[in-house]
């Protein structure tokens, strides 16, 4: 009946990480003690502390954790596992762990958990993982153990306000090339930059310019063809994405929401209007507004999927040919338990294509693709983990596809990433697109 | 025997009931101010609408997905928790002693259904226990607080239903059954009992966020 | 018939006769507490050995036990042992019973309470 001693993981030792290896050899006990109880009692309160002990060990919101359910039903991938292997134990022994405990508290809480807030729908008492995950990612922040890769794009936010080291000049080279590009096909579109006063600023993340331009070029010739009054800024505060969120660097976090939102005032919008991506969406709607204590945004947000429903709503796009190919919808938990589009998702898909299959569970009951929550931005070491650690979303897809599904629709750039290493990895032969990847391909174009 | 009858059916009631209500008290206030002082923000967004329609759907047998995935452990947890909590309060027997003490008296359950809800919940506890030993992730999650815990909540049912039966020792087994019943009472503000007391603000806060904040369901 | 086949007879029959008779006395003292006004019972009746009871206690006063209240005072002087206590402890039209079960409870386990002594506990008065 004694309590189950916490085995040590040999998984976390396997994976090389330079963050976490240098971060954890410059740790001795009594800094790790000094750190926790600093920051717990700092920064942490009554949610802490209420979520703690009112935890009744049933082992109810094991089920809601694709970890747990693609390994196996393994215990030590259920949320109130992983709380058991972290917060218990810190709390347990006042902080004073050793530096290997912080090595495995890193893993757990940045690799083996996406904040996908699913759990909160399955613990009777709406027990928050996601947030004592946060709490332990925020811990191992301030010791200085992160994951190199996400450390890497958090210096490039504190160096450059973006993700990807994108300088000032290329950001703006990008936007005329794909302007350029993109005057090809309809000679009189724009991409006005720095417009003051216009409706809508357009703002993305920074892997766009990085890798995936055509995704400018595409929500250009959106914008153009339903005259839509958008701008994109010249300075940076253009990037909406986040992962200083994910890592626990919250003053920073606060500062790369700042700049977006003044980039916003600067030019005089009425609202933002951001691209596909879920993380980002929570950084600007949820998180990283809270930490200015601002309790809704202070300009409003939109996201692409309810923009496209407006777009769409008002007859502003026209679709020439629905898409005739099947599809199914992924359902980003950022935007859908972060912001309840699952609906207007749907009223987009069915407006674009011919035939719509739903996967099971859908909509708040999605699983999470398992990339979200910083965990594919952990870098290729976590690879494998993520492929293994959602196996149930490999059979969730299979299912579908067997009952027709050819294409899956997938508005977020984190479930891109996440489902296509899934895809190639279990042999999934089905086509991953955004929705914009498809209003492009059926919608009316002027010319 | 009369002595310790005396003692606890009289100032031990006392003594469980204030550390019952101030404990409770206590913990919801202190609780309250701490939120005050580092999470401020559950102030802003605890949403009384949204908060009581989370509360609302859990509250219901098969109101939830949740629910509706494990149909025999829903039973099982709908039947245990109506039963601790309107049992002790809706028992004759126990009403006569409010009577007798305070001249008050409401509605009372007959003793043969209360007789057999009490061994509902004494198999509910059995199930649990179970549960605990033969699920891995609840066995993962178990510590020794947790038999202790079921043990307590447990008690006062065994030892009510074994005097009620006037079984061998009965009389030893009332005085033990006030006492078990008192330590219930007692322990509810300081184990995890206090799930009772945090329940509605734990789910509340959280169908807060997801419905007035993220515009989405949390059942 | 043999005369005595007859004797043995009626000897027996009378001896039986007499242990009836005598049963029949000796019961007189061992009674159920009962009161009318219980229509439908909740426990069984309270077992009472009127007699012993009273000899073990040392009471010797009938209304130390069937008092008679008028005006909210004690009359020394009367005692109610013809009535039953619902007579004057009335329960009221849509009151449950509660009302007479604490005055019964007061009046038997109110005094052991006070005298350290008889039965308090639920099953010490109500047998199964
Ligand atoms: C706080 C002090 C308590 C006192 C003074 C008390 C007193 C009693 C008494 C006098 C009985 C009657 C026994 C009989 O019929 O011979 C009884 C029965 C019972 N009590 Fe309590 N009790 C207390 C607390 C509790 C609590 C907290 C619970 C449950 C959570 C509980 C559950 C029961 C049960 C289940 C029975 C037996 C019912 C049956 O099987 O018919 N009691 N109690
Ligand atoms: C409004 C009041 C209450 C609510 C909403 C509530 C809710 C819950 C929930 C959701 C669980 C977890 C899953 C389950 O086993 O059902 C639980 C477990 C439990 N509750 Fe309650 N509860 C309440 C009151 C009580 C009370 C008054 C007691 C006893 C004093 C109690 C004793 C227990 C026990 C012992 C467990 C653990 C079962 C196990 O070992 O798995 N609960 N409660
Ligand atoms: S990954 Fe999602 S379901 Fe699993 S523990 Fe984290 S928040 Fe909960
Ligand atoms: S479901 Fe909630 S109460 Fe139960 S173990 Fe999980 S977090 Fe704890």
């Amino acid at each position: 009946m004694a309590e189950p001693a916490i085995k040590r993981s040999d998984e976390s030792s396997k994976i090389v990480d330079e963050g976490i290896d240098k971060g954890i050899a410059r740790l001795t006990p009594e800094k790790i003690e000094q750190v926790i109880n600093k920051v717990l009692a700092a920064e942490t309160g009554a949610r802490l502390k209420t979520y703690v002990e009112t935890c009744v060990h049933c082992g109810l919101c094991s089920e809601a954790c694709h970890y747990y359910l693609s390994h196996d039903n393994d215990p030590k991938f259920s949320p109130a596992g992983k709380v058991k292997q972290t917060i218990w134990e810190i709390l347990k022994r006042k902080g004073k762990v050793d530096p290997e405990f912080i090595r495995d508290a890193s893993r757990i809480a940045s690799t083996e958990c996406n904040l996908c807030r699913r759990c909160a729908m399955y613990c009777p008492f709406g027990i928050d993982i996601a947030y004592l995950m946060s709490v332990v990612r925020r811990l191992c922040h301030m010791l200085g153990v992160t994951q190199l890769y996400i450390q890497d794009t958090a210096h490039s936010h504190s160096a450059t306000l973006n993700q990807m080291w994108v300088k000032e000049d290329e950001w703006i080279d990008t936007l005329f090339w794909q302007e350029e590009e993109a005057q090809d096909e309809i000679s009189s579109l724009r991409i006005p930059i720095e417009k003051e006063g216009s409706e809508i600023f357009y703002s993305v993340i920074a892997p766009e310019p990085k890798f995936r331009a055509q995704l400018i070029y595409q929500a250009a010739v959106i914008m153009n063809a339903a005259g839509v009054d958008f701008t994109m800024p010249a300075t940076p505060g253009w990037d909406n994405s986040d992962q200083c969120m994910f890592t626990g660097d919250y003053e920073m976090m606060g500062r790369l929401k700042k700049v977006h939102f003044e980039t916003a005032m600067r030019l005089k919008v009425k609202r933002i209007v951001m691209g596909e991506c879920g993380h980002a969406f929570r950084s600007v709607y949820d998180v990283g507004n809270r930490w200015l204590a601002w309790k809704m945004p202070p300009i409003p947000v939109t996201h692409a999927v309810e923009f496209y429903y407006e777009l769409l709503k008002q007859g502003k796009i026209k679709i020439a040919k629905k898409y005739d190919k099947p599809v199914t919808f992924q359902d980003p938990c950022n935007i859908i338990r972060g912001k309840g589009l699952h609906e207007k998702a749907r009223y987009v898909v069915d407006a674009l294509c011919e035939e719509f299959i739903e996967m099971h569970p859908n909509r708040e009951h999605n699983y999470c693709c398992c990339a979200g929550g910083g965990v594919i931005n952990t870098g290729p070491q976590y690879k494998m983990k993520r492929i293994k650690g959602n196996r149930i979303k490999a059979e969730q897809l299979f299912a579908t596809k067997t009952r027709g599904a050819k294409v899956i629709i997938a508005p977020c750039h984190n479930c891109h990433g996440g489902i296509e290493d899934i895809l190639h990895h279990y042999g999934l032969d089905m086509e991953l697109h955004f929705l914009g990847d498809i209003i492009y391909k059926v919608m009316e174009k002027p010319v | 025997m009369h002595d310790i009858y005396n003692f606890v059916s009289g100032p031990l009631v006392w003594v469980s009931f204030v550390i019952f209500f101030g404990g409770s008290l206590y913990r919801l206030i202190s609780m309250a101010v701490l939120a005050r002082k580092k999470d401020v923000f559950v102030y802003e967004y605890m949403s009384l609408k949204f908060g009581l329609r989370s509360i609302l759907h859990w509250i219901i047998p098969f109101g939830t997905v949740k629910w509706r995935k494990n149909p025999l452990f829903t039973i099982v947890t709908f039947t245990f928790h109506v039963c601790i909590i309107f049992i002790p309060i809706f028992l004759s027997a126990h009403i006569i002693l409010w009577k007798e003490s305070w001249d008050i008296s409401w509605w009372y359950i007959s003793d043969t259904t209360v007789d057999i809800l009490a061994v509902v919940v004494i198999a509910s506890c059995i199930f649990f226990l179970v549960r605990r030993i033969v699920l891995p992730e609840v066995k993962y999650l178990t510590s020794v607080s947790d038999y202790v815990i079921l043990a307590i909540v447990a008690a006062p049912f065994i030892t009510g239903f074994w005097t009620y039966h006037q079984w061998a020792g009965f009389r030893v087994m009332g005085i033990i059954h006030i006492i078990a019943g008192e330590i219930m009472l007692a322990s509810i503000p300081f184990t995890r009992l206090i799930h009772m007391i945090f329940f509605p603000f734990t789910r509340g806060y959280m169908g807060s966020e997801f419905g007035a904040i993220r515009h989405a369901k949390d059942w | 018939m043999e005369k005595r086949t007859l004797i043995i007879y009626t000897v027996i029959t009378l001896i039986g006769f007499i242990f009836a008779v005598m049963s029949g006395y000796s019961q007189e003292d061992v009674t159920n507490v009962e009161d009318s006004a219980f229509e439908k019972k909740m426990r069984p009746a309270v077992p009472f050995l009127h007699d012993k009871h009273n000899e073990t206690a040392g009471i010797d006063e009938c209304n130390t036990c069937h008092h008679v209240y008028e005006d909210g005072k004690e009359n020394e002087d009367d005692s109610s042992e013809e009535q039953e206590c619902s007579e004057c402890h009335t329960i009221n039209k849509g009151d449950n019973s509660m009302a007479l079960v604490k005055i019964y409870h007061l009046q038997c386990k109110g005094c052991h309470q006070k005298k350290k002594a008889g039965p308090i506990m639920c099953s010490e008065c109500h047998p199964r």
